[in-house]
């Protein structure tokens, strides 16, 4: 009885909302009935309607993307009409449901389908591994930006009139899955960097993806903590970097309760509590920096939108470092997002 | 110096993607438009013989009927005027309005490869509202992006990766490539290379004929050749 209404779902014109979901009942085949013909479109409504009944949020972008992974594809839009309107086989069925049960439980889309994309990659996500999130791809166009900078200025005295080639030396702290630093090495290809975790799971996930990129020979990824002290025969195994970026754990503790379950049940909190101010990491890593980075270099942080202030104050009260904001810049909602901090000149050699 | 009175009416029409999805069940093609607008400049002209003509049609895919009607009448005064220069003594084609609307500047000499280009100042973007305190507080996974380039009203919405970053690269081209196609109408990239795909084909096609042609006319000449012979001579 329930075929014939299955029909306009196959054979529907495009673009027309078909209303009311496909309740989990209609799904039982009818006796006598073998075949169960399931388009990617109904299976996603049907789901978008159970995640809502649950209070699953972001219902249909959920069940677009679960659907669309089993099915190989990155995103539903991206799965050509005619794709979306075949019948889905018993099997792809049968996983696209043990995904969604999953998600069912509260686990982030990035965990269900095991990974996630970052700057036109594709990353592997495990957790307790932090989610790279869009923001932080802003970052690491800065840091691209900021090095086309530096071979763009006229330089001056002193130097040949031969160019030489550029070879950005980069330190990644608290690389989590290794978003960053991959992002960066993919782009830059004369580059290495240096990749820094306290978490043992955040250094063999950020190893897998860079084998998975045959990025493994430009990149040395240590597992250190960096709240325990400066370790430099690791840090510094290429001597003093270029550039410093880091999305630092930089969450106000006040504020950890008021996130949402898919973060406080499965990601690492470590990754994201930055201390009573939301600071600690950050101060740590600028108490390190001059001893890290080169006289030239450049330090690029994630922050909340209330750090700007509380870094420029905080540097002004550590004048031994040397350290002043150069630029603030904002994500893509319009919010403060990123620093830019420089040695300032005349400090130290 | 006569006074003329003009006015622009739009016509919003149900493509031939929108026919043929209400006959039900019948195949359509991805190029099918939904909906098609048609302008038409309306002249009342004192002297005889000068008459309104219809200016060329523009086909809007579905994103862009549920997004750009907003933007549509704003544009369209803008629109309406521009065309009305246009239509008096100057090339049929869309060039660029230029009219308080600061559109891609125009090349003396427009190379038929080379897409217009976008001043980001013309774009405004649009991200999934609520994003929350966002950055680490918060795990969206909607990326898509709305993009609208504001003098011609034209609204590109991108979800095709995963990545915001990669969507709002992806958003540009195709917008570009959009915008190309409204401004320059024919002569804009999209039709040229449409136009020698079609050509090609035709080519194509009239080889293939040629070919089966000769094929046809050289079995004909063996069969010919071949006929005469006579069966072997029975043995006296």
């Amino acid at each position: 009885m329930w075929l014939w209404r299955m029909k306009p779902w196959i054979l529907g014109p495009r673009g027309v909302k078909w209303k009311g979901g496909l309740y989990w009942a209609s799904l039982r085949p009818v006796s006598g009935c073998r075949a169960l013909l399931v388009t990617a479109t109904a299976l996603v409504n049907h789901w978008t309607q159970l995640f809502e009944e649950r209070g699953v949020p972001e219902a249909r972008e959920s069940s677009e993307y679960i659907v669309a992974h089993v099915l190989g594809a990155k995103t539903f839009q991206s799965l050509p009409a005619s794709q979306r309107s075949t019948p889905i086989t018993k099997l792809q069925q049968e996983q696209i449901g043990e995904l969604c049960a999953r998600r069912l439980q509260r686990m982030p889309v990035q965990y269900v389908i095991g990974e996630w994309d970052f700057q036109g990659l594709t990353l592997k996500m495990a957790p307790p591994v932090f989610i790279p999130r869009p923001e932080t791809e802003e970052l690491v166009n800065l840091v691209l930006h900021e090095e086309s900078q530096r071979w763009q200025e006229p330089r001056g005295k002193g130097t040949l009139g031969h160019q030489p080639r550029s070879y950005p030396l980069i330190l990644d702290v608290c690389c989590g899955s290794g978003a960053i630093a991959l992002s960066l090495l993919s782009r830059l290809t004369q580059s290495r960097v240096v990749a820094v975790d306290k978490g043992e799971e955040a250094v063999r996930l950020t190893r897998e993806n860079a084998q998975r990129l045959h990025l493994e020979n430009r990149i040395q990824i240590v597992h250190h903590d960096v709240t325990a002290g400066v370790n430099r025969e690791q840090l510094l195994v290429w001597g003093p970097v270029d550039f410093l970026v880091s999305n630092p754990p930089y969450i106000f503790h006040r504020d950890m309760e008021q996130l949402a379950p898919e973060i406080l049940s499965y990601e690492d909190t470590d990754s994201l509590d930055g201390g009573e101010d939301g600071m600690r990491v950050i101060t740590e890593i600028l108490s390190q920096a001059p001893v890290l980075l080169k006289d030239s270099g450049s330090i690029f942080l994630e922050v909340d939108p209330r750090h700007p202030e509380l870094v420029g104050k905080w540097l002004q009260s550590c004048p031994d470092l040397g350290l002043s904001i150069s630029a603030t810049h904002v994500d893509f909602c319009g919010k403060p997002r990123f620093l830019h901090i420089r040695k300032s000149r005349g400090s130290g050699s | 110096m006569q006074k003329r009175q003009t006015s622009c009416e739009w016509w919003l029409i149900p493509g031939q993607g929108m026919r043929g999805g209400a006959q039900g069940g019948e195949k359509r093609s991805r190029n099918d438009p939904l909906w098609r607008v048609e302008f038409k400049l309306i002249v009342e002209a004192s002297q005889e013989g000068e008459a309104y003509r219809p200016v060329k049609s523009h086909d809007v895919d579905s994103f862009m009927n549920t997004l750009a009607f907003t933007y549509l009448p704003v544009s369209l005064s803008r629109f309406s005027t521009g065309l009305w220069r246009l239509w008096l003594g100057k090339k049929p084609a869309f060039l660029f309005p230029g009219i308080g609307a600061s559109g891609p500047q125009v090349a003396g000499k427009t190379d038929s490869h080379i897409l217009l280009p976008l001043n980001e100042s013309d774009l405004e973007e649009q991200f999934v509202k609520g994003h929350g305190p966002g950055g680490q507080a918060t795990n969206k996974t909607s990326n898509c992006v709305v993009l609208k380039h504001i003098p011609s009203g034209i609204v590109v919405k991108c979800h095709q990766t995963r990545s915001v970053d990669q969507n709002r690269k992806l958003a540009r081209e195709i917008l570009q490539g959009k915008v190309d196609l409204f401004y320059r109408g024919e002569d804009s990239h999209i039709h040229k290379v449409k136009k020698e795909a079609e050509r090609k084909k035709r080519e194509r096609k009239k080889k293939a004929k040629e070919t089966l042609e000769k094929k046809r006319l050289l079995k004909e000449l063996m069969s010919k050749e071949l006929r005469p012979t006579a069966p072997f001579p029975p043995e006296e």
